[in-house]
């Protein structure tokens, strides 16, 4: 896991001929473990389009991928099982919770080691270790539908680093938080990158965060533009 | 392990309740209607049972005395007893008829059985109460099914009767009880004409120089009791003696007498697969129908949770949810909803069978298969829902 992520001459493009829609034009970008990297550009410009393609959900068209040491994509997939790789190597945080209604907070964090095999004790074990880190503990009982906004964030936040992934992608995560709670949560995921070397890419519109970013990428006509060096301490 | 459709089911137990609860009436009018058909199985079986008989011996080239009109001579029945294997044989009449009593009409099956001769076949195997028919005239035994009490009075035809015992399990095929009359007053409650049309034959005959000839006048009164007279019976029933088949002994009956004799299986196969196949296929249209709706039912609802649980679904794909157990869990959402389905219905079915004025047969093993093919239904019917959501793509839950 040395090397966190690496993208490297990444093209996406939709469709054929003339309805053909160049999302992304050769993407270059690099994440160290422990680092998080903020993504930013207008609307339409290929931010979920490269989620999407370093999540392992579309295939991009050529280009090059790395995590850790493991190239997935160097012009095909290079990995047989893809779902396998989503499960083990990398957390996904959205917009949205999208926390199982059925399931209570620490069964919705310990779904996927239990279904992976994990002793179900085990598993919430490791959960409320989470919610804990998160400071949502004591609402480890309640349904997702008895949590506040930020609440639910958070328990999506302890989903998505339940199996220790080297890499997490978190698409606008901060979008219906206010400002203070959008803080709070880039705090909480740059206190877990620096904790478990997590590599954290932060998709975002979101004005109030983009300045704690240390290194931030731009994304523009399907490239990416690297605005590195802000020296704004992530507290 | 976690089990996804346990806990949606707990979570939504609401929806899932009344659906099953729904789906289990419908379970439950279907194992009626099942429950129905053994009732007219096990109605015919018991009447043959009782009866006591081994050989019906019938009118020649008859399906009687059940499922066809058959009428003998009374006197038959003394030839019959002589034939080798025959251990007993006695006459016996069916007439079914409704009758009027405290206000209401009773449909019932009166059958005409000698007086005093217990153990004869034909006769009331077992009562519950009261005594067996001992006078040869205006006595009765009713099957409890009936509502007759001990010592009530009916009136068949132009006769009154009273009620001298009380018997159970006693009814024809179609599932009417019996009512025991004497064989005598059986013949001529069967056989017999209104007064006015005896007066109207009497003076016919009297017109008629050949029957009344000057000179003998006691011809027309011997020719009109001859015309009013009824020496028929319906059938004769055999019991055989031991050490003979029934094909053995109905053999010679059936040579040397010229009437139709039915054994045991014939007589099953008369009344089960004759008498009541219509009714068999008409129950079969029933339970067909009534698995479509359910089966709709189930379709329609799992399809619509599933539906309504479109980004879960998605975000388990995406962060590794394999195929298999997001197909599971539908799956044993509707094979809960089943489970609840038949409990429902097995309980539903089982408090309403004895309020049905027929006789509803509630077999285990009908009860296991149903149990099976809810199951089969509710798999089927998910298939649906599994198709959708193993469509749904993992990208959706990532968004624009
Ligand atoms: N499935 C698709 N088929 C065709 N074109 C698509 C598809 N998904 C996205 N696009 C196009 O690709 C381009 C990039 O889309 P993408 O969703 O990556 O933008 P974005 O940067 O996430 O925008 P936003 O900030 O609005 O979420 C857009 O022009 C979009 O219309
Ligand atoms: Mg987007």
């Amino acid at each position: 896991m040395a090397d966190g992520i690496r993208i490297e001459n990444l093209v996406k493009t939709y469709g054929e001929g003339e309805t053909a829609v160049h999302a992304l034009q050769g993407v270059d970008m690099h994440v160290g473990p422990g680092e998080v990297v903020g993504l930013i550009g207008p609307s339409g410009s290929g931010k979920s389009t490269l989620l999407k393609c370093l999540g392992a959900v579309i295939e991009p068209t050529s280009g090059r991928m790395t995590i850790g040491e493991q190239t997935i994509y160097d012009n095909e997939w290079k990995i047989p099982d893809l779902r396998a790789l989503r499960r083990d190597r990398i957390g996904f945080i959205f917009q949205s919770p999208y926390l199982i209604p059925f399931l209570d907070v620490t069964d919705n964090v310990a779904l996927l080691p239990m279904l992976a095999g994990v002793t179900n004790a085990k598993a919430r074990a490791h959960a409320v270790e989470l919610l804990t880190a998160l400071d949502v503990a004591h609402r480890a009982k309640a349904m997702p539908s008895q949590l506040s906004g930020g609440e639910q964030q958070r328990v999506a936040i302890a989903r998505a680093l339940v199996s220790r992934p080297p890499v997490i992608l978190a698409d606008e995560p901060t979008a219906p938080l206010d400002g203070e709670r959008a803080l709070a949560v880039v705090k909480i995921l740059n206190d877990m990158a620096a904790r478990y070397q997590t590599a954290i890419i932060i998709v975002t519109h979101d004005e109030k965060i983009i300045p704690t970013f240390k290194r931030l990428y731009h994304i523009r006509d399907g490239r990416t533009h690297e605005e590195g060096g802000r020296v704004e301490p992530a507290s | 392990m976690i089990s996804l459709a346990g806990r949606d089911i707990l979570h939504s137990w609401g929806k899932f309740v009344f659906t099953g609860i729904g789906l289990g009436l419908l379970i439950g009018v279907t194992l009626t209607m099942a429950g129905v058909y053994r009732g007219m199985v096990d109605d015919a079986q018991a009447m043959l049972d009782n009866s006591g008989a081994d050989l019906w011996v019938v009118q020649r080239n008859t399906l009687g005395p059940y499922a066809e009109p058959s009428s003998i001579n009374d006197d038959v029945d003394r030839s019959i007893r002589a034939m080798p294997g025959v251990a007993r044989a006695a006459n016996v009449t069916y007439l079914t008829m409704q009758i009027g009593h405290a206000g209401r009409d009773v449909r019932v099956m009166v059958v005409g059985i000698k007086a005093a001769s217990p153990g004869e076949p034909g006769q009331p195997p077992h009562l519950i109460a009261g005594r067996q028919i001992v006078r040869a005239h205006y006595e009765a035994v009713a099957d409890v099914k009936t509502g007759f009490r001990l010592g009530d009075v009916v009136q068949v035809r132009r006769n009154r009767y009273k009620v001298v015992g009380l018997t159970s399990r006693m009814v024809s095929s179609g599932g009417d009880p019996m009512l025991f009359i004497p064989l005598k007053d059986a013949q001529q409650a069967q056989f017999l004409k209104d007064s006015d049309a005896i007066v109207r034959q009497r003076a016919r005959t009297a017109r008629n120089p050949a029957l009344n000839p000057p000179g003998n006048p006691g011809m027309v009164d011997a020719v009109t009791a001859s015309q009013t007279s009824n020496p028929y019976v319906n059938a004769v029933l055999v019991q055989i003696k031991e050490g003979f088949s029934p094909d053995q002994v109905a053999e010679p009956i059936r040579r040397w007498q010229r009437l139709t004799v039915y054994t045991r299986a014939e007589m099953e196969e008369i009344l089960v697969d004759k008498l009541i196949a219509t009714s068999a296929r008409q129950i079969g249209m029933f339970l067909v129908i009534l698995s479509i709706v359910s089966a709709a039912i189930v379709a329609f609802i799992i399809y619509t949770l599933t539906m309504g649980k479109i980004r879960e679904i998605a975000v388990l794909k995406l962060i590794g949810t394999r195929n298999r157990t997001i197909s599971f869990m539908i799956l044993q959402q509707a094979l809960g909803l089943g489970l609840i389905g038949f409990v429902v219905g097995k309980i539903a079915a089982t408090a309403w069978a004895p309020i049905f004025p027929k006789y509803v047969l509630l077999l285990s093993s009908d009860s296991v298969r149903g149990f099976i093919a809810v199951m089969v239904i509710c798999a089927i019917a998910s298939l649906l829902a599994i198709r959708a959501a193993l469509r749904i793509d993992p990208a959706e839950a990532i968004g624009g």
